[in-house]
């Protein structure tokens, strides 16, 4: 399988262009190197969050605990992190990546045990990560002062700078952990063959076990990594924001399934690209961001992320009614 | 001869409802063992429990001598066990290439996929039936024939020593299925064992060593190909004599309810012209690739034609979509029932109101207890065997499934009824009650432009026959070419195929 842009995408990127144009020519300031690196870096934490949902939802489940179990991760870790005054910054991902690895087995476990829709669990999950942690871990917020270290000098980190008119800016080091799960998703997917046991329940969870594949394990696979991915976006999002609140994060599940939907996966599963989930991102970042510079109040936000969605499920269920059409072909 | 599958003592219930009934079956190396009976008689059912799908209730099933009560499909696969399902059970989004070989680099134990390996392992499949399909594409993307074909290709991909095949011809054309039938052959000739499923009792007398008989989940009986006709094959599945009564349309009125005139559509068809009178029932046959199916999906509004007109009742007519067709009294059965045809998520009598949805809701309410009678009628008419008209889609044999597409469309009451292959899957009892449905309403007025694969069914129906090759008409016969008793012969050479013809040599044991 080789990387292709398919169509969807193409029309995707030919929107993120003529926008871009459009902001610049309202506002020239918005065409600068700091525009692109900034956002990189606020889009990072979503990234990595979207391409976690994606797998679940190429697998035909859904997940809205993602920001729960980032938060639980990150959280507990710091916490255990501050009272035994451990400042280590592999300890605290990998840490934070074996809570969520766990929270993500319990939202598999619970999904393949009471067979309800992965909705409702995961929303009940939810809940229930964030009452267990503020009631049994803490509920306590952290300044700067307080927090180890090496979680800012990450945050602030740059890979290299670049010198500008107004001074220095540097690309956020967090697209590191961005490229990497891109990467390792897109191979997952694509060249393993649990990858495509995944896209072979998300199509058909029946077909896929006659023909050997085990839906449950496919789901524990699933809902694991995309716990292991907010673990690790739970980090990365206190290392950027350089401090710690027990009630952050919970409540923006929503613009991270619309990114992934803009992107192209199908909301009943079986199909969705780790590119597109990139570019639905990309897409609802740069509307989120370039409002005040084209002159409009925040409040424009949803009614705009609100239209580029419908836009998108529009689009896309009229391609697929042009190619059922086309199908009457019997001979090629 | 040595049994390589023994099925004991099978029962297994769905809610309660028994489908199979103390059955016990016995497949020797290298045998075609041939499965028939009706619609819902539980054949299905029983292809499911010896692939691990379904767990028996009771009985075991003794593979390559290991015993299992409750075989898992890994297992089956493990010991041989392939399967190409009714439903053909493919990924949509998946593309033809990796639906042919995900399975065997599955049963590999492969933990990576080499991509060079799927196209490698569909392209060698795809020559071994010699068929020409675009691998590429993703399967949502390609006609029934081909998702059929796509759903062959990947059972024999993997070296089965049981080969299960629940009615794999039911979309393909003559050609195909002759193909179909002499790899079967070869593939016995190298030990494999075949049990084939099929309505098609031409196709099972062709193949078969063994015929088993199951009527209403129970076993009537194994019998030897050489012992047995098609005749008594017939009556051991229903009970009864089934004998198809001959349409013959006694109309003095000739005007054309609709005619088409020099339609065309490059590469779907070319000049095509014909009418319909009140009371004709135009069969269109011809192979795959004949233009058949698109010509219907044309006149109903889903396949824009590039030229040509179109008259209903005398009027031209433009039809782009398949409202406009609905409101000219046109209705369409489609091929194929599962994207076009059901809803199968729903309930049996939500699918037949489907259609005149509009008609039973005074006011924008919906009618239900107009919707319950006519799914009442609907089973009744077709002897629908569904435990009650709540009963999901799904779960229902795939004969009744079908029974159900043409319940629903036969309620829009159409002037004009264009029915694609509208009994593929039915048994042979169903079928003749069909043929009788749409006699009288033929005789009531309605014309058929009915498209068919079997020579039978159109001999039976048909007044008038055109028949199809390259998308052009090649050839037109009237009733009294039809009814030379040489008719059947004719129709095959017309249409360029050969008949099966049963193997004549004796079988090898
Ligand atoms: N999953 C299921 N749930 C409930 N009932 C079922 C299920 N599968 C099959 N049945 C019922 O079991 C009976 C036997 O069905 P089966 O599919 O085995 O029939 P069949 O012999 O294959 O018929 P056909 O020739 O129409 O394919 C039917 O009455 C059907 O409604
Ligand atoms: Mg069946």
């Amino acid at each position: 399988m080789k990387f292709t842009i398919d169509r969807y995408q193409k029309i995707l990127i030919f929107i993120i262009a003529a926008y871009c144009a459009f902001v610049g020519f309202v506002n020239p300031a918005f065409f600068s190197i700091t525009t692109v690196f900034d956002i990189i870096r606020t889009s990072s934490t979503s990234l990595i969050f979207a391409i976690g949902l994606l797998v679940v939802m190429i697998s035909g489940g859904i997940d809205v605990s993602f920001m729960a179990i980032a938060l639980f991760g990150s959280y507990t870790t710091i916490n255990i992190m501050i009272a035994y005054g451990i400042d280590n910054l592999a300890f605290a991902v990998g840490l934070s990546i074996i809570f969520g690895a766990v929270l993500g087995l319990i939202n598999a476990s619970l999904i393949n045990w009471l067979k309800l829709p992965p909705f409702i669990i995961t929303l009940g999950t939810q809940n229930l990560f964030h009452g267990i942690m503020t009631t049994f871990v803490s509920d306590k917020s952290f300044g700067a002062g307080v927090l180890p270290p090496c979680l800012n000098q990450f945050g602030r980190a740059t890979l290299f700078q670049i010198q500008t008119g107004s001074g220095t800016i540097g690309l956020s080091a967090s697209i590191l952990p961005v490229v990497f799960v891109a990467l390792a998703t897109w191979g997952l997917i694509n060249f393993t063959m649990i990858g495509r046991g995944i896209v072979a329940v998300g199509n058909d969870e029946e077909s896929a076990r006659r023909i050997g594949f085990s839906p449950a394990r496919i789901r524990y696979y699933v809902y694991v990594w995309s716990g292991i991915l907010a673990g690790l976006t739970g980090i990365v999002y206190v290392a950027q924001i350089n401090a710690l609140y027990p009630n952050k994060l919970i409540g923006g599940e929503l613009p991270i399934v619309a990114a992934v939907v803009i992107g192209g996966a199908k909301i009943t599963g079986g199909d969705g690209k780790v590119f597109g989930a990139i570019l639905g991102v990309l897409l609802i970042y740069l509307l989120n961001s370039t409002l005040i510079l084209i002159g409009l109040s925040s409040s424009w936000n949803d009614l705009f992320i609100g239209s580029v969605l419908v836009a998108s499920i529009a689009t896309s269920s009229y391609q697929e009614r042009i190619r059922n059409r086309k199908n009457l072909i019997f001979t090629d | 001869m040595e049994p390589i599958l023994n099925v004991k003592n099978i029962t297994k219930a769905f809610s309660g409802v028994r489908v199979l009934k103390n059955v016990s079956l016995t497949v020797n190396r290298g045998e075609i063992h041939c499965l028939v009976g009706e619609n819902g008689c539980g054949k299905s059912t029983l292809v499911k429990c010896v692939s691990g799908v379904y767990t028996p209730d009771e009985g075991e099933i003794v593979l390559n001598g290991q015993r299992f009560t409750k075989l898992t499909t890994q297992q089956a696969i493990q010991n041989g066990v392939q399967v190409i399902y009714q439903d053909m059970s493919l990924f949509r989004h998946m593309s033809v290439a990796e639906n042919i070989a995900i399975e065997k680099i599955r049963a590999k134990g492969a933990r990576l996929i080499n991509w060079k390996d799927v196209a490698g392992i569909a392209a060698e499949q795809t020559r071994k039936i010699n068929v020409k399909i675009d691998l590429e594409k993703e399967i949502f993307e390609c006609p029934i024939a081909i998702r059929q074909l796509t759903a062959i290709c990947r059972a024999l991909a993997h070296d089965a020593k049981i080969l299960v095949m629940d009615e794999p011809t039911t979309a393909l054309t003559k050609n195909e299925v002759s193909q179909l039938l002499t790899i079967v052959q070869e593939l016995k000739s190298q030990g494999m064992s075949i049990i084939f499923i099929s309505h098609k009792l031409d196709e099972v007398f062709s193949v078969a060593d063994v015929i088993t008989v199951i009527r209403n989940g129970e076993k009537i009986g194994d019998y030897n190909r050489a012992e047995i006709n098609e005749k008594r094959l017939s009556e051991l599945m229903t009970g009864r004599e089934i004998d198809y009564p001959r349409y013959r349309r006694d109309f003095t009125e000739n005007t054309p309810l609709l005619e088409v005139k020099g339609l065309s559509r490059k590469g779907h068809f070319n000049d095509i012209s014909f009418t319909l009178r009140k009371g004709d029932i135009v069969g269109m046959i011809g192979l795959l690739g004949s233009g058949r199916s698109e010509i219907a999906m044309s006149l109903f509004g889903l396949n824009p034609i590039d030229s040509g007109e179109i008259f209903v009742s005398g009027e031209k007519v433009s039809i782009a979509a398949p409202q406009d067709a609905k409101r000219r009294g046109i209705a369409l059965l489609p091929e194929d029932r599962f994207r076009e045809g059901l809803f199968t998520d729903l309930k049996i009598k939500e699918n037949v109101s489907s259609t005149v949805i509009d008609e039973i809701s005074p006011r924008g309410c919906l009618d239900f207890s107009e919707e319950d009678r006519l799914a009442e009628k609907c089973i009744e008419t077709f002897k629908v065997r569904a435990p009650s008209r709540e009963t999901v889609v799904r779960s229902l044999s795939g004969g009744n499934q079908q029974k159900i597409v043409i319940g629903k469309w036969v309620e829009t009451k159409p002037n004009i009824f264009i029915m694609d292959s509208p009994t593929v899957g039915i048994d042979i009892g169903s079928k003749a009650e069909i043929y009788e449905q749409i006699h009288n309403f033929a005789k009531n007025g309605m014309a058929f432009l009915l498209i068919s694969d079997e020579v039978e069914e159109i001999l039976a129906n048909c007044n008038r026959v055109l028949i199809l090759e390259k998308g052009r008409i090649k050839t037109i016969l009237e009733a009294q070419d039809l009814r030379q008793p040489d008719a059947k012969k004719l129709i095959l050479e017309e249409i360029g195929s050969r008949d099966l013809q049963p193997d004549t040599e004796p079988s090898t044991k």
